[in-house]
Parts: C-alpha cells; sequence; structure tokens
C-alpha cells in the first residue's frame, strides 16, 4: 500500500524560524528578569550606597541564602510539590551541627556530617509521607514544619537551657569548616562571603539539571502529569523523594553556612522563611500548579529580595515597607509572568 | 500460520476495589499477527492491557512471554522486554515538547544527559513514517489537537521497537486517512514480525486489519481465536452483547416541513479556521456534519456556542439573534454542546457519576437553593440504565470507569438539558455497538420532541444513518448540503476527500 502524501499545511512550522523575541518571551525567567532590571536601576538611582562594592556584597550575601533554598523549592514546585518545612530545616540543621560540636565535643566536619544525614533522612521521610499517603504535601510538609519547629526548640531548651546555642567558636575544625562554608573572598578591596559562590554554584548545577539531564524531563514531567509518567515508565516515587532531598540539602547547606558564620543559632531562626522562598520561585517564573518553572528564575526571584530588602535600608525608608514593596512585586511578577505566558500560547499556535 | 505463541496468558484476574475487572481471561498472541479484542464498554479490555504492559499488577493468573512466566513490575520492565502499549487515555504529559514525550522514560542519555539533537532527529524521523511532517518535535504537546496527540503517543510506541505493540482503540481521534497511514505501518511492523494487539469498537477496522479476535465479555475470554475476515457480525456481536441487535439506526420519522427553523447561523466564520458557515436546523431535525478530523467541524460547534468568538455572520435561535462569543447568552437561548474530548472537557473524575450527569441542570433539580438528591438519583439512573453504564450504580466514581462508559455519561449530563438545540460533537466516541444504538435510539426520541439536533461525526455511516440532512465539511466549507437519504456513503467519503489525498 502506497501511502498517500497529505495536503501542506498552511505554513509549514519546520521552515519558519521562530523570531528572537518571541523565543525570549517563551522563558519561565523573563518576567522575573525584568523585575530585577527594575529594581537595580531604582535603587541605584534613589541611594548611593546600593551601586558600591560594598552595598553589592550586602545584597548579594542576603539574596545568596534566599536564592540557594529558592532554587531548590522551585525544582520541587516544578516536580509538583511543597516544602513548608525548609524554613526551620535551615535551623535545624544548624542546631543539630552546634549541639554536636559544643555538647559533644564532636569534630566540626564530624557534626555537619551527621546533620547531613539528618536532612537527608527528613527530607527523605517528607517524600516517602507523601508519595505513601498520598496527601497533598501541603499538609504533610507543614506537619513535619510544625514538629521541626517543636523539636528545634524542645531538644534545645532541654540540652542548654535556653534557647540558643552558641560557642561553636572553641569547636574542634572550626576554622577549616568554616573556610568552606563562612569565609570571605576579595574583590577590588572588598570581601564578599563565600556563600555567594556556593548560590552560584548551586543555582548552575541545578538548572543544568533541569534542562539537560533526564533527571530534568522527567521533574517537568512529574509535575505535569504524575500519572501519566508512570504510565511511560518514569519513576515518580523516586524522583519525588529526590527532589525532597534536594531541599533538604540545600537547608543543610544553608544551615551550616549560618552556623559557622555566626557561630551561634537561635533555636527559633527559619520560622517564616519558606514563604519566602516560595514567593522567590514564583517571581521566578514557577508554577503553584507544578510542571512549569525555572532554577535561574528563581535565583533571580532571591535577587530581587536582597536587592530590594537592603536597598530599602539604605534608601533609609522604615523596613516595614518590605512587606508592602514584596507583595506589589509577587504580584506584578506573577501578572507579568501569566502575560507572556499567555502571548507565548498564541505564539506557538 | 502456526507461530509459536509470543505471548500467551492465562487465567487472569485483575480486581478493584467494588469491582472485578477481569476475571479469567485467557488468550494467546503470535508473532507477527494482528490480534483484535473486541468487548463492550466496561469489558475489561483496557484493564487487560494495563495488565500486559505492566501498569496494573494481576492478581491471579499467568503471563508467559516468549515461552517464560514473566511479571512485570511496572511499566519500564514491560518496555525492556519489549511490550509496548498506546493506552487509550492519552498519556502525554503537556508541557513537554513531543520529542522529550516521545522518548519520556526512555531518553537517549550519555551519563544522564539527555542527547536532545538525537531525539529530535528520531522523532523527526518517526512522525515523518506516520505521515505527520507537520508536527515539529520541538512543540508542546498540550498545543496539539487530540489526534495530533495520537499521533504522538503512536511515535512513542514506535520508539520503543518493541515485539509486541498493543494498541487500544488508536482510531477513535484519527481519520480514515489516518487510518490507512496506521495500517500501513501495521502491516510493515507485522511483517517484520512484530505482534500488535489491536482494540476497535469498529468492526470494519477488525474485518481490514486483523488476522485474529478474542472477544471478552464482563472481564472472561468467551471467544478466542476466531478468524477476523470469516467470522459473522452477528456472531460476534451475539458473543460480545449476548443478545440479537437487528436495526442499528432508528426509525426516521419525516420532518415537518412547516416546522419553525430553531436555528439559522448565515455566513459564519471565524476568520481562521472555517468561514461561510450557512446552517438551518427545524424543529425535530438531526443534522449531520460529516467531514475529516480537523475539517473545522468542531470549531463550527465551537462558535455557534459561542465558546469560540466568531469574526462574521450572526446565530439566531428562534428568531433572536445571539451575542458573539458569549456561551452565557447561548444557554439562555436554549443551546448545548457535549463537546469531542470527555476528559479534558468537565467530568468531575472524582465525583459520582449522578453528580457528573446532573451538573449542567442543577437549577431543575434545587427547591429554595437545596438540591434534591432522590430526584437528581432517579433520572440518573434512568438515563443510565438507558444507556448501558456499567458497571450500574450512579453512585460510583466516574475516574472508576472504562473510557466508552465515561463518554456516555458525558453523553447524558446533555440529553437530561433540556435544549432547544443540542449540538453533539462525536457522541459516540469510544461507545460499544449495543450501546450506540441505544444513543441513536435517544438522539432520534429529543428530535422527535421537538428539539433541534446537530451531531458532528468521523462515522460516515453514523452520520447517514442517524441524520435527516447531511453537510459535507471539508477544509472549513461546507461542500454539500442535502437530504441525508439522496446521498451515499461513497459520495459523502469522495466530497470529504477531494483534494485532500489520492
Ligand atoms: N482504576 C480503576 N478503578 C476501579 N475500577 C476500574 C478501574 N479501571 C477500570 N475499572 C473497571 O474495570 C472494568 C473494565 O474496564 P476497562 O476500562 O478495562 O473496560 P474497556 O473494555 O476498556 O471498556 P471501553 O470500551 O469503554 O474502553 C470496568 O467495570 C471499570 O469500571
Ligand atoms: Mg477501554
Amino acid at each position: 500500500m502506497t501511502v498517500t502524501a497529505k495536503a501542506p499545511p498552511a505554513a509549514d512550522e519546520r521552515l519558519s524560524k521562530p523570531r528572537l523575541l518571541d523565543q525570549l518571551v517563551v522563558r519561565p525567567e523573563i518576567g522575573a528578569m525584568l523585575g530585577a532590571l527594575l529594581v537595580f536601576l531604582f535603587f541605584s538611582v534613589v541611594t548611593e550606597q546600593f551601586l558600591s562594592l560594598g552595598g553589592a556584597a550586602t545584597w548579594l550575601d542576603d539574596a545568596s541564602m534566599l536564592g540557594i533554598m529558592a532554587v531548590a523549592v522551585a525544582l520541587l514546585m516544578i516536580g509538583g510539590e511543597f516544602d513548608l518545612s525548609a524554613g526551620v530545616m535551615t535551623a535545624s540543621t544548624a542546631l543539630v551541627t552546634a549541639l554536636l560540636a559544643t555538647q559533644l565535643g564532636l569534630n566540626v566536619w564530624l557534626a555537619l556530617l551527621v546533620s547531613l544525614a539528618f536532612a537527608l533522612a527528613v527530607g527523605a521521610l517528607n517524600g516517602w509521607l507523601v508519595m505513601r499517603t498520598g496527601l497533598p504535601s501541603f499538609i504533610v510538609t507543614l506537619g513535619s514544619f510544625l514538629a521541626l519547629q517543636g523539636l528545634n526548640l524542645g531538644v534545645t531548651r532541654l540540652v542548654t537551657g535556653s534557647v540558643q546555642v552558641s560557642g561553636m567558636r572553641e569547636t574542634v575544625g572550626y576554622e577549616s569548616a568554616g573556610f568552606l562554608f563562612a569565609s570571605t573572598f576579595q574583590i577590588g578591596g572588598q570581601s564578599f562571603y563565600v556563600s555567594i559562590i556556593w548560590w552560584v554554584l548551586f543555582t548552575v548545577i541545578a538548572s543544568t539539571v533541569l534542562v539537560r539531564t533526564k533527571f530534568g524531563n522527567w521533574i517537568f514531567a512529574i509535575g505535569g502529569a504524575a500519572q501519566s509518567s508512570r504510565a511511560v515508565g518514569v519513576p515518580v516515587v523516586r524522583s519525588k523523594i529526590l527532589l525532597f532531598m534536594t531541599t533538604a540539602f540545600a537547608a543543610w547547606l544553608v544551615g551550616s553556612i549560618n552556623i559557622l558564620r555566626y557561630a551561634s543559632v537561635q533555636a527559633n531562626q527559619g520560622i517564616g522563611l519558606e514563604f519566602q522562598y516560595i514567593i522567590a520561585a514564583v517571581i521566578g517564573g514557577c508554577l503553584l500548579t507544578g510542571g512549569f518553572g525555572s532554577a535561574v528564575g528563581a535565583a533571580i526571584g532571591a535577587l530581587i529580595f536582597g536587592m530590594a530588602r537592603q536597598g530599602i535600608v539604605y534608601a533609609g525608608w522604615n523596613s516595614d515597607w518590605f512587606q508592602l514593596f514584596l507583595g506589589v512585586m509577587l504580584l506584578a511578577a506573577v501578572l507579568v509572568n501569566n502575560m507572556l505566558r499567555r502571548r507565548a500560547e498564541r505564539v506557538k499556535r | 500460520m502456526t507461530a509459536a505463541a509470543l505471548l500467551s496468558v492465562r487465567g487472569l484476574v485483575k480486581r478493584f476495589p467494588g469491582v472485578t475487572a477481569l476475571q479469567g481471561v485467557d488468550f494467546e498472541v503470535r508473532a507477527g499477527e494482528v490480534h483484535c479484542l473486541l468487548g463492550q464498554n466496561g469489558a475489561g479490555k483496557s484493564t487487560l492491557i494495563k495488565v500486559l504492559s505492566g501498569a496494573h499488577r494481576p492478581d491471579e493468573g499467568e503471563i508467559s512471554w516468549r515461552g517464560e512466566v514473566v511479571s512485570f513490575g511496572n511499566p519500564t520492565a514491560a518496555m525492556r522486554s519489549g511490550v509496548a502499549a498506546i493506552y487509550q487515555e492519552l498519556d502525554l504529559v503537556a508541557g513537554l515538547s513531543v520529542a522529550d514525550n516521545v522518548f519520556l522514560g526512555h531518553e537517549l542519555s550519555t551519563a544522564g544527559f539527555t542527547r536532545r539533537a538525537q531525539q529530535r532527529r528520531r522523532t523527526r524521523a518517526l512522525l515523518d513514517r506516520l505521515g505527520h511532517p507537520d508536527i515539529a518535535p520541538d512543540r508542546d504537546v498540550g498545543r496539539l489537537s487530540v489526534a495530533h496527540q495520537q499521533v504522538v503517543s503512536m511515535a512513542r510506541a514506535l520508539s520503543l521497537d518493541g515485539q509486541l505493540l498493543i494498541m487500544d482503540e488508536p482510531s477513535a481521534v484519527l481519520d480514515p486517512d489516518e487510518v490507512r497511514v496506521l495500517f500501513g505501518i501495521i502491516r510493515e511492523l507485522t511483517a517484520q514480525g512484530v505482534a500488535v494487539v489491536y482494540i476497535s469498537h469498529r468492526l470494519a477496522e477488525i474485518r481490514e486489519i486483523g488476522d485474529r479476535v478474542t472477544v471478552l465479555k464482563d472481564g472472561r475470554t468467551v471467544a478466542t481465536g476466531l478468524s477476523a475476515r470469516e467470522t459473522k457480525t452477528s456472531e460476534l456481536i451475539g458473543l460480545m452483547t449476548g443478545r440479537v441487535l437487528n436495526n442499528v439506526f432508528p426509525q426516521r420519522k419525516p420532518v415537518d416541513p412547516a416546522a419553525p427553523e430553531v436555528l439559522v447561523v448565515r455566513g459564519l466564520a471565524d476568520g481562521d479556521r472555517f468561514a461561510g458557515v450557512d446552517l438551518t436546523v427545524h424543529a425535530g431535525e438531526v443534522v449531520g456534519l460529516a467531514g475529516l478530523v480537523g475539517s473545522g467541524r468542531s470549531e463550527i460547534l465551537e462558535t455557534v456556542y459561542g465558546a469560540r468568538k466568531a469574526a462574521e455572520g450572526t446565530v439566531e435561535v428562534d428568531g433572536r439573534k445571539l451575542r458573539r462569543g458569549s456561551v452565557g447568552a447561548a444557554v439562555r437561548a436554549g443551546l448545548g454542546l457535549c463537546p469531542e474530548e470527555r476528559k479534558s472537557q468537565g467530568l468531575l473524575l472524582d465525583q459520582a457519576v449522578y453528580r457528573n450527569i446532573t451538573v449542567s441542570s442543577m437549577s431543575s433539580f434545587a427547591r429554595f437553593g437545596f438540591l434534591d438528591d432522590r430526584a437528581e438519583r432517579a433520572r440518573s439512573t434512568k438515563l443510565t440504565e438507558t444507556l448501558d453504564v456499567r458497571p450500574a450504580g450512579v453512585d460510583r466514581v466516574v475516574r472508576g470507569l472504562s473510557g466508552g462508559n465515561q463518554q456516555k455519561v458525558v453523553l447524558a449530563r446533555w440529553l437530561l438539558r433540556e435544549c432547544r438545540v443540542l449540538l453533539l460533537d462525536e457522541p459516540t466516541r469510544g461507545v460499544d455497538v449495543g450501546a450506540r444504538s441505544e444513543i441513536y435510539e435517544l438522539i432520534r426520541e429529543l428530535a422527535d420532541s421537538g428539539v433541534a439536533v446537530v451531531v458532528v461525526s468521523s462515522d460516515v455511516e453514523e452520520v447517514l444513518g442517524l441524520s435527516d440532512r447531511v453537510l459535507v465539511v471539508r477544509e472549513g466549507r461546507v461542500v454539500h448540503d442535502g437530504p441525508a437519504d439522496e446521498i451515499d456513503e461513497s459520495r459523502v467519503l469522495d466530497l470529504v476527500m477531494e483534494g485532500h489525498a489520492a
């Protein structure tokens, strides 16, 4: 039997290269990029210090601590899940490290390793519970959020009699571990925290995994349609658990940076940050419904946060205004992202 | 042909909470044959396929693959052994590109990094082979039409290079041309020794492509190894339904020429897919729209309904002009549209059957703002019995129903609503032969009660048998408009295909 040729469609889309503008518009992080540019220009004009090296060091540092988490949370959100315990996890990991080092006299490196194992276990447990029960991760991780918060306070008070752990400076290995997590490097006579490098590194790796590897493909697939993905052989359970573990790993990284930089940690630290991570990811183009988003976008979302938070300080305004700014920024970003996506859909039709 | 069995299945049982979907299935597939599965909606065909392809685990029974007893714990294991399946519900991920979908789960990769360029090239080749050079591998799958999505699913299955290819109603959304290409590919594959399991409710297709037939009824094999060409239609239907079916199409009453014109469409165009559409439907008349998938028929219905905005032209119901692009206005004027695709278009999958049926007619069940649950159930029960929704019981959750039974639920919803004009898009897609004639009966009853009905269908026999008047649509134009009994199937096919394929 001969296969008959079909009438050619009106325009062969293989031949028409999409225009550059249309290609750009399809990127999820484009809205965040525009926003970042606007915020940058605004505070550069309005304040003196913002554009200085010292200023940049401050807002980059602020952005980096948030950004490491936002990127991990973005991967998880693209995979279709939330982690509300991510904020307190940054405190839990720091507490584990600090308690082991100060109370048991463990070498800091060893304490860090135990803390990492603890973080990965909590992440795996989160993922396993979500997959096992079929409950929304919002609820499951709300549970682990509360549980961790209770543990943080309870254990700390039990062991130290107060709600903070300090005295890290006297522990074995503090200096060498500090070099990796909390040192500074010089550019033009200005010292920058090494956390910025961690942030960039984490973003590059996350983005590469997301865009270039098959695991990245799976993340989009399980976030967009878990059922169908399972039917074609994507290991949905394993992938999702891995994503929860990634978030926990990021929380360990941030917790370690914190404890080694400040040498002490409050047991109630980190509460409320979980929403900042989600906000940064959403500004960066992630959809709450999963299946769409970008790691670079989330990093830029965090950058907007950092710039705005410090910019407001430099401008001499009361920091109360930050929340207002944040609200407006979030709405604007979501609206712009939404508009661009619609346009992208029209372009592709 | 007496090749050894490639796959053989014995005593397969699969239970779901509350239903036993398979209760003893035996059959065997030989290398190089096309083995057809026949059975009513809910007979267990899709469940059988899911068990064979590793998506479900059987509760009892034995599957042998190339002479060895196997148990595929998951789809990947089945794929590795060479079993590829195209499921009835499309299993594509919107948001990913065509190429990413084709290779999802079996990516071409080096050290975890996907080889995108190579995937794209292979996808391109597969799509060309399927007769679709017009689908770009980089397109987002979610933006493709249902028919094109089906093609992508097929490309996916072919990309697995399996020894056994299972297809669950692949032709349901394809037009005759595409079905012909599909059959060409199936013949190519079987010549190379690949076995194909083919499911369809269309007997004509089974006669054309099938070698042997297995009939399932209520989860059991009632006959297996029948010749696909020689077995009599009446025998097959008898095996499937357990009863004799004489007349598929109901008797037509002559339309009263003095009956009022209920729906009048003049010069309708959407500025894109179709233009210059005139359509008049009298009270009590059934008008059929024939044409290829993608010829613009569904778009015409959607535009009449206001779900798409018209660029030109008018739609009048009972002499009153409707506002353009307003579904609200259309509904108030008494229009109803039963859409083509059940999944994306408004089935509440986790709600009970009766809720799904009454959801569009809530106001007629509300008393002082409270829903009359009993009346809802009673009306739904009656409809589901007529349409033979199985398993019976209006309290079942829709998700657990078979594909064809879900389709019946959507249809029931629109049949329940009292409309002046009912627009039906592919009302019998995926519905078995027995239930089909019940649906025709219901549509005819509605028309006889004075409703104006427009039916879009890719099944020419159905359009001709059911309608009083037939319009043929080709590439967005109405190319024929006349009484159904003055035109025959081959003429319609000629009109439909003209300039399209040699
Ligand atoms: N996931 C599920 N949960 C509960 N019941 C199910 C599930 N899947 C199928 N069933 C039930 O199993 C039976 C067989 O369904 P199946 O989908 O295999 O039918 P089918 O022969 O493919 O029908 P169709 O021609 O309509 O596609 C039906 O009674 C259906 O309600
Ligand atoms: Mg089925």
